[in-house]
Parts: C-alpha cells; sequence; structure tokens
C-alpha cells in the first residue's frame, strides 16, 4: 500500500514534468502575498498546493502547506510539494536553493514586486496566460486601472476643496511598540493615493519617538496589527501609546484601523477597495467611492 | 649544571633581584629562605626561563637557558610552581603522566615511572582518583610526582626548581615530601627548593641562600646561614639557636 | 560514537520532505559512488541524494566537526569548561560582516554578478577573522598572549560588533531584516558544492592539526608556565589555536550562518562521558559534533515540512535539555 504510493508518487512526477512543458503547469507553489491573492482573483485557487508565509488572504489560503518565508525557502521542501511552477518576487531566494528547484526540472516564474500599474499589469496578464486565464486577466486588468483611475479623480476633486489630512500609519503587533510607516514604504503609497498627506522622513518602517509623534500632529492615525484587530486593535494602541491621546486625531476620534495583509509584496487586487475606505475616513463629509462604505 | 650570574631583575622600575651568582650542584639540594617579597619567586622564574632578566646570565651545561629547545630543556629542567590552576577532572596518573610529555620512552616505561614517582611522593592511593576531588595538600603531592616523573630517575646534569612544595602539607607529609626530595637529589640531580621554615631547611637543605630585598643576604651551610644574627637581620625576629638532639643540625625556635 | 555518525550521515540522506523509497535512495547512493547501476527510474533520488541532500549533509559534517573542535580548542586555551567559540570575537565579527553584506549589499547593489553570491560568505569570513585578529593583538604584550586579558578584549569587541550589528539593523529595510534574522540563527539550507569546498578543506585542515596539538593542549591546561616547563613552545600554539577557530569558526559561519550551541554543549557533553584527555576529547567532540549538527539538521528540514526551520533553534532546543540532564545526574 506505501509502496504504490510511493511508485505511483515517483511515476506521477515524472509525468508531470514531461506534461509541463507542453501544457499549462497545473501545480503551483506561490511565494509572495499579492502574487497569491492574484492567483485566487483569477480563478486559479485550486491549482495552488503550496504558498509561503506572506500569502495570508484570503484566509483559506493559510490551510495550505507553507513553505516558510520567501527569502529562506527549502529546495526538498518545495519540491515535496512536486509542483509544476513555483511563482514568487525577485526576492525569492536562497539563490542557491532555487538553483536547484530548477534543477530538478520545475518552472520558475519571477514576477516583480515593484509597486507600479505597468509591472503589475505584466505579472497578472503573464498569471493569466499560465492559468489558462489571460480573457479574466485583461479584464480584472482593465477593472483595475478604471477603479484606480477613478480613485485618482476622486481625490483630485477632493483636493480642491479641502486640505489634506496629516495621516500617520503605525504597524505594531498584539501590543509591541509600534512603528511608524516611512518613504518608499507600500502603506505611504497608500495614504499619498488615497488623498492623505504622510510627513515622516525616514524610510521602511522604524519606530517613532513621542515628542516626533506630538511633532507630527497626525490628524488621521492608520493602525495595522497583524493579531488584533477593530476595537481591541485601538484600545490597545492607546494603552501602549498614551501620548497619542494628545494627537488630533485621537481627540477627533480617527484611529482607523487596517488589514495588515494588504500591506505585504507588491499591488494586491484588493488595493482599490482599500484604497476607497482609506479615502472615505481621510474625508469624511466627501460622498464616498463605494457603496459598503457608504453609510 | 645550572648556573646564575650576577642576577638582577628589575620590575616597573623597582629592583627586586639584583647580584645573584649561585650555582646548583649535582646531588645538592639547595633552600631559599627569605620573608615575603625578598625575592624568592622571583629568583625561580629568573632561573628557570619564565622572567626576563635585566643583567646577569643562566646557563645549563654552560648553554645560555633561551638556546635550549623546548623539549631538551624540558628534560633536564623540571619546575614546580607554588599552586596550580588545572581545573579540569583528570585522572590523578594522568595528571602524573604529563611529566612524560617531554619524553619519548615509550607507553610502558611511562606508565613505570608514573606509578614509581607517585609512590615517590607518597601519593600511590590516590593514583585513579580525580585530580578535582583532591585536597589541597593532595593535589601538591601529586604534581610533584609530576615534576619527578618529568626528571625520573633523576641523575646528573638534571635540575628540579620547587616553589613550596610543602606549603598546603600536613607535618607529616611535609617531612616525606622533602626526604624524597632529598632521595631525589641523592640520585644526581640539582635542587632548588623555596621553603618558608626554617627548621625543614636546616634538617634537608644541603646549602642555604637567605634572600633580603632582592639580595642575597648570607649563602653558606644550614650552620652558617642560620644564626641568630642574620635572621633577625633579615626575617625581624630574636630567635635561639640549638641543636637538633637527634641529627645535630640547627634547630630554631623563636624567642 | 563513529556509529552514531554514520547512523546520523545515513539519515540525513535517507530522510527528507521528499519521501524516496529506501531501496531508490540506495540504488540511486551507489550510482553517485559510481557503480554501474541502471539508472532508470532513479533521476528524482540522484537529484535530490545528490544535488541537495549529499552537498548538505557534507556542510552539515563540516560545520558540525569544526565547531566542535573550536569550542574544544577555546575551553582548552581559555582553561575554562565554559569558554565557546564565540569568545575571541569570531562569531561578533562574522555577524557584522554579514550584516554588511546583506544590508549593505542591499543598499549598494550594482555588484559584479559573480561576485554577488559570495559576498555574504566572504564577509562574514573576513568579519570573523578581523575581529579576532585585533582581540589577539589586544590581548599580546612584550611578546606574550596574555589569555584573560584576550577574553575581556573579546567581551568588549563582540560587544562592539553587536552594535554595528544593531546600527545596520536600524538601517535595514523590513525584507534584508528578515534575512538578518534568519541568518542569525543559521542554516544549512541552499547548500552547494561550489560553497562547500572552501570549508571542506579548512575542516579538514583544522580536524588533521588540531589532534596533533592534543597534548599541548593537555599541559596548557595546567597552566602556562607549566606548560612551558613541560616543553611546549605556549605562544605558538596559543596563536595557533586562536587561528584555528578563527578560520574554522569564521568559515562554518560564512557557509551556514551562526549556529549556537555546538561549540560551547558538545566538548562540555564529551568531556563528561570520556574525560578531559584531548587525545580522546577531540576525536570524540568531531564525531559528536558531527552527529548532533546532522540530526538537529535532520529534524529543522522535517518537522516544518515543507518549510524548515532555522537549525540555531534546533541545536539549542535539543542540545540544551540534554545538557541539563547529564549536569543533574553529573551532581547525583
Amino acid at each position: 500500500m506505501r509502496l504504490s504510493k510511493y511508485l505511483l508518487l515517483c511515476g506521477s512526477l515524472l509525468f508531470s514534468h514531461a506534461a509541463a512543458a507542453a501544457d499549462l503547469p497545473q501545480r503551483w507553489v506561490s511565494s509572495g502575498g499579492s502574487l497569491s491573492e492574484w492567483v485566487v482573483r483569477l480563478g486559479g485557487e485550486g491549482k495552488l498546493v503550496g504558498v509561503d508565509t506572506t500569502s495570508l488572504h484570503p484566509q483559506t489560503l493559510r490551510q495550505l502547506p507553507s513553505i516558510g518565508y520567501q527569502r529562506a525557502l527549502s529546495a526538498e521542501g518545495v519540491l515535496s510539494l512536486r509542483p509544476d511552477i513555483l511563482i514568487g518576487s525577485e526576492e525569492m531566494g536562497p539563490p542557491p536553493v532555487i538553483a536547484q528547484i530548477k534543477a530538478a526540472g520545475i518552472r520558475i516564474e519571477t514576477l516583480s514586486a515593484k509597486p507600479d500599474l505597468e509591472t503589475l499589469e505584466r505579472n497578472v496578464l503573464r498569471l493569466g496566460e499560465l492559468l489558462g486565464a489571460p480573457e479574466r486577466a485583461r479584464e480584472e486588468m482593465a477593472a483595475y486601472r478604471q477603479r484606480l483611475q477613478r480613485q485618482a479623480d476622486w481625490v483630485a476633486r477632493v483636493r480642491e476643496k479641502q486640505q489634506a489630512p496629516r495621516v500617520l500609519m503605525l504597524l505594531g503587533h498584539a501590543g509591541s511598540n509600534v512603528m511608524a510607516a516611512g518613504k518608499d514604504s507600500l502603506a505611504v503609497w497608500l495614504i499619498e493615493h488615497a488623498g492623505g498627506e504622510s510627513r515622516t522622513e525616514h524610510s521602511g518602517y522604524k519606530p517613532i519617538s513621542n515628542e516626533a509623534l506630538l511633532a507630527m500632529d497626525p490628524q488621521v492615525v492608520i493602525f495595522a496589527d497583524r493579531s488584533l484587530h477593530g476595537e481591541e486593535a485601538r484600545k490597545a494602541l492607546l494603552q501602549q501609546n498614551p501620548v497619542l491621546q494628545q494627537t488630533s486625531a485621537a481627540r477627533d476620534g480617527r484611529l482607523l484601523t487596517l488589514d495588515p495583509t494588504l500591506l505585504v509584496g507588491g499591488l494586491g487586487p484588493r488595493l482599490p477597495e482599500g484604497l476607497a475606505e482609506l479615502s472615505a475616513a481621510f474625508y469624511p463629509s466627501e460622498q464616498a467611492l463605494t457603496a459598503k462604505l457608504d453609510r | 649544571m645550572l648556573r646564575a650570574q650576577d642576577l638582577s631583575v628589575r620590575r616597573g622600575g623597582a629592583t627586586v633581584l639584583e647580584g645573584v651568582d649561585l650555582a646548583l650542584q649535582p646531588g645538592e639540594v639547595l633552600g631559599v629562605l627569605g620573608p615575603n617579597g625578598a625575592g624568592k619567586s622571583t629568583l625561580l622564574g629568573a632561573l628557570c626561563g619564565e622572567l626576563e632578566t635585566d643583567a646577569g646570565s643562566v646557563t645549563l651545561d654552560e648553554r645560555a637557558l633561551g638556546q635550549w629547545s623546548g623539549q631538551e630543556r624540558a628534560r633536564r629542567l623540571a619546575v614546580l610552581p607554588q599552586s596550580s590552576t588545572l581545573s579540569f577532572a583528570f585522572p590523578v596518573a594522568e595528571v602524573v603522566a604529563m611529566g612524560r610529555l617531554p619524553h619519548d620512552t615509550g607507553r610502558v616505561r611511562d606508565a613505570e615511572i608514573v606509578d614509581a614517582a607517585l609512590r615517590a611522593a607518597d601519593a600511590e592511593h590516590l593514583r585513579g582518583r580525580s585530580y578535582l576531588a583532591l585536597s589541597g595538600g593532595e593535589r601538591q603531592r601529586v604534581h610533584l610526582a609530576r615534576v619527578l616523573a618529568q626528571l625520573w630517575p633523576g641523575g646528573e646534569g638534571q635540575v628540579l626548581l620547587l616553589d613550596e612544595p610543602t606549603s598546603a602539607l600536613d607535618p607529616l607529609h611535609q617531612h616525606t615530601t622533602l626526604q624524597a626530595v632529598r632521595d631525589f637529589a641523592s640520585q644526581g640531580a640539582a635542587v632548588l627548593v623555596i621553603l618558608h621554615d626554617l627548621n625543614l631547611a636546616a634538617r634537608y637543605c644541603d646549602r642555604i641562600l637567605l634572600l633580603q630585598g632582592g639580595r642575597p643576604h648570607a649563602f653558606g651551610s644550614p650552620d652558617e646561614v642560620l644564626q641568630a644574627e642574620p635572621l633577625r637581620a633579615v626575617f625581624g625576629l630574636d630567635v635561639l639557636i640549638q641543636r637538633h638532639p637527634e641529627r645535630g643540625h640547627p634547630l630554631i625556635v623563636a624567642r | 560514537m563513529g556509529v552514531l555518525l554514520l547512523l546520523a550521515f545515513w539519515l540525513s540522506l535517507a530522510l527528507g520532505p521528499v519521501s524516496l523509497p529506501l531501496g531508490d535512495t540506495l540504488l540511486a547512493a551507489l550510482r553517485l559512488m559510481g557503480l554501474p547501476i541502471d539508472g532508470e527510474g532513479l533521476q528524482q533520488a540522484e537529484l535530490i541524494l545528490g544535488q541537495i541532500r549529499l552537498p548538505r549533509s557534507l556542510l552539515g559534517l563540516c560545520v558540525g566537526i569544526v565547531l566542535a573542535l573550536s569550542g574544544v580548542a577555546m575551553q582548552g586555551l581559555f582553561r575554562n569548561p565554559l569558554a565557546d567559540p564565540g569568545l575571541v570575537g569570531v562569531a561578533g565579527g562574522a555577524a557584522l560582516g554579514a550584516a554588511i553584506a546583506i544590508v549593505g549589499g542591499s543598499m549598494i547593489g550594482g555588484l559584479p554578478p559573480a561576485l554577488a553570491p559570495y559576498l555574504l560568505s566572504i564577509c562574514a569570513f573576513s568579519g570573523g577573522l578581523i575581529v579576532t585578529a585585533v582581540v589577539y593583538r589586544f590581548g599580546r604584550r612584550d611578546g606574550q598572549t596574555n589569555v584573560a586579558t584576550m577574553l575581556l578584549a573579546g567581551v568588549a569587541l563582540t560587544a562592539m560588533s553587536g552594535a554595528g550589528v544593531g546600527l545596520f539593523t536600524y538601517l535595514a529595510d523590513d525584507a534584508t531584516l528578515r534575512s538578518l534574522t534568519f541568518w542569525n540563527l543559521g542554516s544549512l539550507n541552499g547548500a552547494s558544492y561550489p560553497r562547500l569546498w572552501p570549508l571542506l578543506l579548512v575542516t579538514l585542515g583544522v580536524a588533521i592539526w588540531l589532534p596533533r596539538r592534543a597534548s599541548a593542549l593537555n599541559a596548557l591546561l595546567l597552566g602556562e608556565s607549566e606548560a612551558r616547563h613541560l616543553g611546549f613552545n605556549v605562544e605558538r600554539i596559543k596563536l595557533e589555536l586562536v587561528l584555528c577557530t578563527a578560520l574554522g569558526v569564521g568559515a562554518a559561519v560564512a557557509a551556514a550562518g551562526l549556529i549556537g550551541f555546538i561549540g560551547l554543549v558538545v566538548p562540555h557533553l564529551m568531556r563528561l562521558l570520556v574525560g578531559p584527555d584531548h587525545r580522546v576529547l577531540l576525536p570524540a567532540s568531531l564525531l559528536a559534533g558531527a552527529s548532533l549538527l546532522l540530526l538537529a539538521d535532520l529534524v529543522a528540514r522535517l518537522v516544518l515540512a515543507p518549510a524548515e526551520l532555522p537549525i540555531g533553534i534546533v541545536t539549542a532546543l535539543i542540545g540544551a535539555p540534554f545538557f541539563l540532564y547529564l549536569l543533574v545526574r553529573g551532581r547525583a
């Protein structure tokens, strides 16, 4: 029984290699949060047999075998999932492991994680081809572009009437010290495209001092916590950082929480919704873009 | 033969040893006496090449000590320091066997020598014990056995330097140890031993060097050196000199 | 002990996230040894065995040997059973080198492609060597090496390296930060032959050279002057021991990151089992270090498969309780 399973396994391994060259890859391993999300959006969830630790959305992906952190993949671990293809960003590694996986005949598709629309479009169309759904990929991409355009128009219109609020994004984990999002981070990209203004000077995510926080006096604070949500996260944040009480954001009750999976690994398919939500919170007096938030 | 000529050692500007001339004779036990800080250990350090001298020379068989290769020298010259830092659980026999490291006499011969040296130091019964389980005095005897093994069986041309080998010993073992050293010297080796006990020196040494402030104060036979005058000058101690009722060597009693 | 190592080595070849039938593994192993066996249907086994598991197992073997032997050397040099190869600053320096490579490399970018994959290893190795050299230099005075001064200098320079690593940690962006963290926990992942050879050479050197100094190490335990009186050139031996450790640990860390615990505990364990005599202790530690590392790597590969755990976590998790057990048993 066991032996026959092994034989079957080996047989299918060899067979699938042969098939992969001609046919579309059937067994997918995805490394990178937003890539996995796009695969799901394009209808490929059934083909995924493994994802990395940053692939957290949708929740169902967390049921799949985890191949670990994208920069510390294990060659044999990936091979044990018998994939036809491994997709990931250029951060995927370490390089010798990628070489070993390639040597085992697994197709490797490196898709840039650069946060700009052209790169994203190339990636999405490529995923569409590989999934055998090029049409769907084109449609999704067109809709995506359209929504981002509407978002940009909306922000431009609002900005003519109102000043942009000062927005600060804090990243935390269950009450640990928070980090402020700085330049070049996806978080600040989000803030700016949602019509807010970020005043942090550093790049990446860095701890921020109380004085700097007070000097900045953010009008809106967005908080992304990996383990706490909603009201709970808000409470924990204020408890850990009482100085926040002194900011305009806290006085006006403008502490927002954000799903941190939005911030992982490039432009994901949920980005337009996220932007629209943020915009609505930045400019509460304006007619919001999304029906969902139109309350 | 180990010979020191006009030795002097300075440390941080202060002279800690000056004008020492001595030659260790085969078969002779030379005792070094003096109060704390008189330069006894410095002398020993200079004699074995451990300390650099600022003037004078130390020669072993007419050859400067520094010109001997480590192994050759170790076969001729053994040193027992005041205390040892060994903090690993070697069996006693292995500690003593380290004395055979400079030699290549073979496993069988080495084992015989280790046994003989342990017997000589009255440490035979400790043979299989762990070094760390020993008392201070037992450890001291084990190290004595080690340096004896290094020169065993001892003979003319060999030199043994001992720094207070009896400091941790009970009265009985002070005597057995020094007797073992005497017996070893009788095979032909030259021995220099630093002692604190004047009566032990009187009984076991052939010659005595009395140091004060890094300079030799008196040098000669026990009868010549162990007199009330020099002892008062060096130790500041008033003593009576008697004779040992049976052996006849000087017996020193504080007044 | 030798049997244990053979067993560990075989297990590390035979087991992995990809389950291969035992027969295939055996046949593929024989084919890799050059025996004329029909390769039909063995490609997969041969690839996994030859290109993934064998280099990895060899790497584990080397790293385990070098770390354990260096541990023995340092405990002998410092005459302290709690000494660790990191004491002379080699680990701290290597970590700083790695931080410079990981963080700095990602900032500069444009390196010659031929050099880039080896940058981390080269930086870690040179970092370890440089810091050790400085530590050794601090210990030297009047042509003698003061081991106690060296120890303190090692502590100070390790702290300074730590500050350097901290600075780079602060400068790092999220992704490089995680690379740094993973590197600090060590891994045999991604072993390949070109990266293996330098370490293999160093390991061979250390494994041949150190046992020849077993007697000197024994004598050194008596004390430095005692060792001199026994005819050993103590200054040279100290230099050789430090050099051996710096080269060995430097190369191991460059190839597999920081793997703690092996260098401290394997020699200690073996001393409890076979006694402090270096003529026995060195070979025993060599075998035990290699075995423990291979088994730890096996756990690291299997427990979270298809992902894997950094091996540093495993070595500490397996070794520390075992160590405690031996301590308690030893006292009773």
